[in-house]
């Protein structure tokens, strides 16, 4: 048996093994010829014959040398070595292109097409991404900059040092963006009299690193002197190189300005330290002006409490909110993911679990940017298809191969269309679909502009559904559901079920209604980065109609005016009316129809009349009954999941508890989760561990042990042998920090872990 | 002309400064005298008392005033001095900047060589007759990484320099005072009730309501004065700025009822009793740090408050410091009871086992509650496995719900917990115990690091009553 490769077995399954079957796209990776290295597999298919030679009677100590499985020893390669081995293929590969899907028969023009879609979209959608992040802080850092300019201070604060307490919540990666920002702003408006000075709790660890820092950065960065560890202050004197007295000097010489301060992780860095340097600058405040920023991430009374009182009573200051995570998230997912910029679409699926994670698990929307990323990254390296994804007229056709045409016929989209073609009865369709690749081929280049059209009618309908106002979800519980099941304002109940909301409007709502969507239709909706309707018949058509609309409203406005009537419609009013009238002492019950004036009876019909028309620019079908949808869609878990979220804990006891997932043997194929001599010893070992206690004897595990494989068993094995499997399995167990030596008994071991 | 040999300072200058310093009069005379090269200078002079008593701005003043040829000052403030050597640098800068010498030494390493730099400017050149210099050391026993024998070499210089008058303000007096050669001292102590109201009413507040005249005002606030001072403790209102801080904040609540226009200026004893919950409240000594973000911009934010720590923490993170908050309060012993379904078929939570424990206390003496001990350590792996116990109770949601065939939501511990567990660490809510080991070490140490208050907060924003869960 080989220690060795099970380890690595061990190590490098990280991942659910389900991954395996399901990613189609990863099946390229099977010919083992190509590649050398095994590091970016999913699995790492282990042979089998070693293990079962092991559990079967041979002697384990033999088989260690000649096992087939074991990969080559990994030594230090002089260059030479290294290049003759590699294939020839792999050597101008090297870092500047991509592998070659279809096991290797991908033309290099091809896959250097997927890499230049992937470096043409990523890019944009990063930019994107970042300005709008950038655009969040905005109002935040207009009041920081007011607050540091203000003279609030002067009053009531006097000889206190000013100090902004910028509330960043947990997202501390967030806070790096928003300091830099800060800092821009105020070299900008401060017109050099404004020295920013940012402070990490990382970089500073004690009071004289932190003094050097801000001298430092207070005087622009110079190097002065340059002593060993004094300098040039301006009156030509030397300072210590922490020395407030230098940055005096300079300030003085330049004519005066402001020291701004900034803590930027406040939580991390230690209290003493903070309240040090506070004092100091409460001490120079009379010669230089110095204003302190606090980027806290809980809240400024648990800041608080961790600062000596004498510290808070030197400052006096303000509090400044920044725009929490999830209400950047919705606006990051409506340019990135959502917006017209986005060449890839992230399915309903995905989106779902991104956005749950972000909110239950993550703090900060850097986790939500790479994991997209990562999406990105995935589909163009890994999806031969993707290739596809470039218009339709510069997809040359000798870019197309038959292993693209006959992947594409092997997708799920491409069959429930030729299926669907079957059933409407355009049997030469499918037919040509199946077996004539030019027919196919023009199909292929005609699916961009089908993409085209269908992103603007989803966008077109969700931004004139936002434009409602009527909406009860969220925009991306929406979106999700506009994905998944697609548009449609007649189901109800569903997501999108606006009819009862729209229909109820009263006059003075309709007409704002309508001066929304015109909006919309003219303008589009700019964080989506959709442009409106353009100048296309529709749109004109769609303005007349919504004009007209408006026009007869606004006319039945101004008439029930005059008739000192108010305006209703039917859907607003209580149109049955429950009458009750005392006849003989009787009680009669009648119901009586409330009487709509003409006027009221226009308006219904304005009413209908717009949700009509409105109906007919709202809906789209579910992305995955578009033909071809695997190109440009992107719904895969596992591999997000096995990257961003990996459990080496349960992967762990799921390959020591069930090894056959992962070794695939027929031997233990029937054990499902119960102890089987043909199990590894290690893994017996580990089923008696669970269900020992707290302390464990090695006599009566040996016992147990010996009791499954020994002589007496179905395998059969003799003493020794069986022997030194089990040391052999204990001894890994320990390497994998399961037990350890007991102390406090010779011959027990100690279980370590727990969960 | 002869000099007389000695003459009071100068009546003039000090009335000012006493002006000036209220309730410090017998202070700045003694000083005075001490200083002034013609009455009855000192080498050494120790000048000590409680923090806001006036030391430090008095001798800076005093010494301002007293200044002229054939007197000078330097005054160096430990607390801007980082190290020792820095202390003799900006002792050598000061006082190379207050007698105009201009070949500065580049650097000063040690007391002895700040001696010698100190007689080349003082003993070996041409100065006046009867010159002065008083070097003044302000919070001298506050001095960073000071080396013992600071304060006694520091003492020897003006035994070295003539001219010379070194003045140390302290906290306290040197512990071994009259154990050694003579140093006068002057103390500076701390001001009486009457004493404050004087000094404070000096300042009065603008006149609460266009109708009250400045006098009525005053009148008001001295009364008002005097009760906060007897509301609050000695200890908490001793020093002038917190008694400041304390006035500031309350007189607003004070007047209150004044403007409100239900009570007159008057009616002094009313308004005590209307804002008596205020004074039994010493948290106003507390000093507050911010204004209310609306204060300072001009348009209040119409957005909805969402920097509360119960929103900014993601679910799982909250779980955790709950969990966290449980493996510190609770005792080892009652987890079982507390978070096992398995031997008991239901949970007993609290008073589970009073019938049995109130037995076996009668006998004993009480002990202090584990609430009042404040946080405990717990082993990580505990925490973590009181979170996984408490997970599926607390959001049912995380317990493997299956929708379109996908499993949401995963038990088990998964990377995310311990990136949690990271941002909890970071923010300084979970703080790991003794230093070493890993992070991620299931066996390190940790305490929670927040407050009951907090805790219960972040369980009512999550749906869970954490007094429920809590053994005491």
């Amino acid at each position: 048996m080989n220690t060795f490769t099970r380890q690595r077995v061990l190590s490098t399954l990280l991942s659910n093994p389900r991954s395996f079957c399901l990613e189609i796209k990863m099946a390229e990776f099977d010919d083992t010829s190509l590649f050398q290295e095994d590091d970016h597999r999913v699995a790492y298919m282990f042979t089998a014959p070693p293990i079962t030679t092991a559990a079967t009677n041979t002697s384990p100590t033999t088989t260690t040398k000649s096992a087939p499985g074991r990969p080559a020893k990994r030594r230090r390669v002089s260059e030479k070595d290294t290049a003759a081995p590699l294939p020839a293929q792999e050597k101008d590969d090297e870092g500047r292109q991509w592998p070659r899907l279809f096991n290797g028969l991908e033309s290099p023009s091809a896959a250097d097409l997927r890499k230049k879609t992937y470096e043409s979209a990523w890019p944009v959608l990063e930019s994107e991404i970042e300005s709008v992040l950038r655009d969040a802080n905005r109002q935040t850092l207009e009041e920081v900059v007011e607050f540091l300019n203000s003279d609030v201070h002067e009053c009531e604060g006097r000889g206190r040092v000013p100090a902004g307490f910028i509330i960043t919540g947990p997202n501390i990666a967030g806070q790096d963006l928003l300091f830099s920002q800060l800092g821009d702003v105020l070299a900008e408006l401060g017109e050099g009299r404004v020295r920013f000075v940012r402070l990490r709790a990382g970089e500073v660890g004690n009071l004289k690193g932190g003094l050097k820092r801000i001298v430092r950065e207070g005087m622009g960065g110079q190097e002065g002197g340059g002593g060993e560890d004094g300098r040039m202050g301006g009156g030509g004197r030397r300072y210590l190189d922490y020395d407030l007295e230098a940055l005096r000097m300079e300030m003085e010489g330049r004519g005066g300005g402001r020291v701004v301060v900034a803590f930027q992780d406040s939580e991390a860095f230690d209290t003493g330290l903070v309240g040090e340097l506070v004092g100091l600058f409460h001490s120079w405040q009379d010669r230089i002006q110095f204003s302190v920023l606090f980027g806290i991430a809980t809240s400024v009374e648990l800041f608080q409490a961790r600062l000596l009182k004498a510290t808070a009573r030197q400052l006096y200051g303000a509090q400044f909110d920044v725009v929490q995570a999830n209400a950047v998230l919705e606006s990051v997912i409506m340019a990135a993911v959502v917006g017209t910029k986005a060449q890839l679409r992230i399915g309903p699926g995905l989106l779902r679990k991104l956005v749950r994670r972000q909110q239950e698990q993550v703090a900060g929307v850097g986790a939500f940017v790479s994991s997209l990323k990562y999406a990105y990254m995935n589909h163009f390296y890994a999806n031969p298809l993707s290739a596809l994804l470039v218009d339709g007229q510069k997809l040359g056709k000798e870019i197309l191969q038959p292993e693209h045409l006959e992947a594409v016929r092997m997708l799920e989209s491409f069959k429930s269309h030729v299926e669907q073609s079957v059933e409407d009865g355009r049997l030469d369709h499918a037919r040509l679909l199946l077996e004539n690749d030019d027919y196919l081929k023009g199909r292929i280049n005609r699916q961009a502009a089908k993409r085209q059209q269908y992103l603007g009618k989803l966008l077109q309908s969700l931004a004139l559904v936002i434009a409602t106002e009527h909406s009860k979800r969220s925009f991306v519980e929406l979106y999700e559901a506009a994905l998944e099941e697609g548009i449609s304002l007649d189901q109800s109940p569903g997501p999108f079920d606006l009819g009862d909301a729209i229909k109820r409007s009263t006059p003075e709502e309709l007409i704002g209604l309508i001066k929304r969507v015109m909006t919309v239709v003219v303008d589009g909706n700019p964080s989506l980065h959709w442009n409106g309707m353009g100048i296309g018949q529709d749109a004109e058509a769609a303005i007349d109609k919504f004009e007209a609309l408006r026009a007869d409203v606004e006319r039945l406005i101004e008439t029930s005016k005059k008739k000192k009537t108010s305006l209703k419609s039917k859907y607003s009013s209580q149109s049955r009316v429950l009458r009750t009238t005392v006849v003989a002492q009787k009680v009669q019950l009648s119901r009586d129809t409330a009487t709509l004036t003409e006027e009221d009876n226009a308006f219904t019909a304005a009413i209908d009349d717009f949700f009509a028309f409105f109906k007919t620019l709202v809906g789209c079908e579910p992305l995955s009954n578009l033909f071809l949808n695997e190109v440009w869609q992107y719904d895969y878990h596992l591999p997000y999941e096995d990257v961003f979220v990996p459990r080496p804990g349960a992967t762990f006891a799921r390959a020591l508890s069930r090894p056959h997932d992962y070794l695939g043997c027929a031997c233990c194929d029937k054990a499902n989760c119960s102890m089987v001599g043909t199990l590894p010893a290690t893994s017996i070992l580990y089923h008696l561990y669970s269900e020992a206690g707290a302390s464990i004897n090695v006599a009566d595990l040996w016992a147990a042990y010996y009791a499954l494989v020994g002589e007496d068993s179905e395998i059969g094995m003799d003493e020794r042998s069986a022997l030194v499997l089990f040391y052999r399995g204990l001894a890994e167990m320990r390497a994998m920090g399961f037990v350890k030596q007991s102390k406090k008994k010779a011959d027990h071991i100690a279980k370590l872990k727990w969960l | 002309m002869t000099v007389p040999i000695f003459e009071l300072p100068d009546e003039l200058r000090l009335s000012l400064i006493t002006k000036q310093f209220p309730c410090r009069e017998p202070q700045i005379r003694a000083l005075a005298t001490l200083l002034n090269p013609s009455s009855a200078p000192c080498r050494n002079l120790v000048v000590y008392g409680t923090e806001a008593t006036g030391k430090s701005a008095i001798t800076t003043a005093l010494l301002a005033s007293l200044d002229g040829d054939s007197f000078k000052h330097a005054i160096v403030n430990s607390i801007e001095c980082i190290t020792a050597r820095h202390l003799y640098e900006t002792v050598v800068g000061k006082v190379a900047a207050a007698v105009g010498w201009e070949a500065v030494a580049p650097r000063c390493e040690s007391v002895s060589q700040l001696t010698v730099e100190l007689s080349k400017m003082l003993k070996y050149t041409e100065r006046p007759d009867g010159f002065r210099f008083v070097l003044v050391f302000d919070g001298i026993d506050h001095q960073r990484e000071a080396p013992h024998t600071l304060l006694p070499a520091l003492a020897r210089l003006s035994e070295i320099i003539p001219s010379l008058t070194t003045l140390f303000i302290l906290t306290s007096p040197p512990p071994n005072n009259l154990l050694t050669t003579f140093t006068p001292n002057l103390h500076f102590p701390t001001y009486t009730k009457p004493e404050f109201i004087t000094i404070l009413s000096l300042s009065p507040p603008p006149p609460i309501t266009p109708s009250t005249t400045p006098t009525e005002t005053l009148d008001l606030y001295t009364r008002f004065l005097s009760a906060l001072h007897d509301s609050l403790s000695r200890p908490a209102s001793r020093t002038l700025p917190s008694l400041t801080q304390a006035s500031r904040t309350l007189w607003p609540k004070f007047i209150q009822p004044i403007l409100a226009r239900t009570h007159t200026v008057k009616e002094f004893s009313k308004l005590i009793v209307l804002a008596r919950v205020h004074f039994q409240d010493e948290s106003v000594l507390d000093p507050t740090l911010s204004l209310s973000p609306s204060t300072t911009t001009t348009t209040p934010n119409p957005t909805i408050k969402t920097t509360d720590l119960a929103t900014l923490l993601p679910t799982t993170a909250r779980f955790l410091l709950l969990s966290a908050y449980l493996a510190s309060h609770n005792p080892t012993k009652s987890d079982l009871t507390l978070f096992s379904t398995f031997h008991h078929g239901r949970k007993r939570r609290r008073g589970g086992f009073t019938g049995g424990r109130a037995r076996k206390n009668g006998s004993q003496h009480r002990k202090i509650a584990r609430k009042l001990l404040g946080a405990h350590a717990f082993v990580l792996e505990r925490m973590l496995a009181i979170f996984m116990a408490v997970r599926t109770e607390w959001d049912p949601a995380s317990g493997g719900r299956i929708k379109n065939g996908i499993v949401e939501g995963e038990q088990g511990l998964d990377n995310d917990i311990y990136m949690s567990i990271a941002t909890l660490a970071s923010l300084r809510l979970l703080v790991k115990v003794g230093g070493g080991g890993d992070v991620t070490d299931l066996g390190g140490k940790w305490r929670v690091a927040v407050g009951w208050e907090v805790v219960r907060g972040l369980g009512r924003s999550v749906g869970v009553e954490v007094e429920e869960w809590l053994v005491e």
